[in-house]
């Protein structure tokens, strides 16, 4: 098993700085960290993969409502329907905390590289991770709800 | 077609050939911006290095089941573990593919780690100023495809 416990306060510490400088929004760590995600409902996640001497998956999970004011306070404009701007704006958090998360699990980061970021979106889903993979999931509260920050690293 | 697209199709031909034997007929790439296909089933692979991008297998249930069945001989009645592993091994599959397609024209790229979603219509959607196109899937198990969003560095 991945000994998540030095990198879990690092990805917290990168997650906050994000959201309070990125996108204008104080954001806290809501409880224990959670084995897996189960079933998203009306909700977005955004997605980015790492490559290199660690191969794995960096995403966060967010309901709609949350979604659109994230994407209203980072652009700084309303928004009120899930359209390509919400999925931009998701796709950008997971590019920018993986960028950070490069860097947490390789000295500078320059051994892992990211890929594009992508979102999913949909009334009702569920990731599977491969069985090769240990992760952790981090849930944080914000003003407008709860959402999930997800690492997934290859054995 | 593009290099691209042809890297692909191969791929999914070389890996139907070689752990699915079902037969297989690739159609005409979709470049539309709005061009989709359902899915109730989406592996997907990130790729990193000089082209950055993401590939994701979609399947329709039918198709995720028919093919996995197809892969392990078996018939299955709902999508499980099993049939999450055969189709994110595709994906990973396609994507090695892929790599070692763009490696002999001097492009490197490195792979991360399949991820599988199911549910009910899910959608997919990269960043809006990446290329993207969709190679559709014809087989006896039921159609699927296979797109792939990129940048160039």
């Amino acid at each position: 098993m991945e000994d998540f416990s030095d990198i879990i306060p690092k990805i917290v510490e990168a997650t906050q700085e994000i959201f309070t400088g990125m996108v204008m929004m104080e954001i806290s760590l809501d409880g224990e960290p959670l084995a897996e995600i189960g079933t998203m409902k009306n909700s977005i996640t955004g997605m980015v993969g790492l490559a290199g001497t660690r191969k794995g998956m960096l995403a966060v999970h967010f309901p709609n409502s949350l979604a659109l004011a994230i994407t209203t306070s980072f652009l700084g404009m309303e928004v009120e329907e899930m359209n390509e701007d919400v999925q931009d704006a998701i796709g950008e958090i997971a590019n920018m905390l993986g960028g950070n998360v490069k860097t947490i699990l390789s000295d500078k980061g320059r051994d892992i590289q990211l890929s594009l970021p992508s979102t999913i979106s949909g009334e009702e889903y569920t990731f599977m991770s491969q069985n090769e993979v240990d992760q952790i999931v981090l849930p944080f509260k914000a003003p407008a709800g709860v959402f999930f920050v997800e690492l997934e690293l290859e054995r | 077609m593009s290099s691209l697209e042809k890297y692909i199709t191969e791929a999914a031909l070389e890996v139907f050939a070689s752990m699915i034997f079902i037969e297989i007929t690739p159609g005409a790439p979709l470049t539309g911006r709005d061009d989709t296909i359902d899915s109730n089933l989406t592996s997907m692979i990130g790729l990193a290095g000089d082209l950055r991008g993401v590939l994701a297998v979609h399947c329709p249930e039918e198709a995720a089941k028919g093919i996995t069945g197809a892969m392990l001989g078996m018939d299955l009645d709902e999508i499980d573990e099993d049939v999450k592993d055969a189709i994110g091994e595709i994906a990973n599959m396609v994507a090695g593919g892929l790599k070692t397609a763009l490696l002999s024209e001097g492009t490197a790229i490195e792979l991360a780690i399949p991820t599988t979603a199911v549910g009910k219509s899910i959608r997919t959607s990269g960043f809006t100023g990446a290329f993207r196109f969709i190679i559709p899937f014809t087989t006896p198990a039921g159609d699927f495809g296979i797109e792939l969003r990129y940048v160039t560095s």
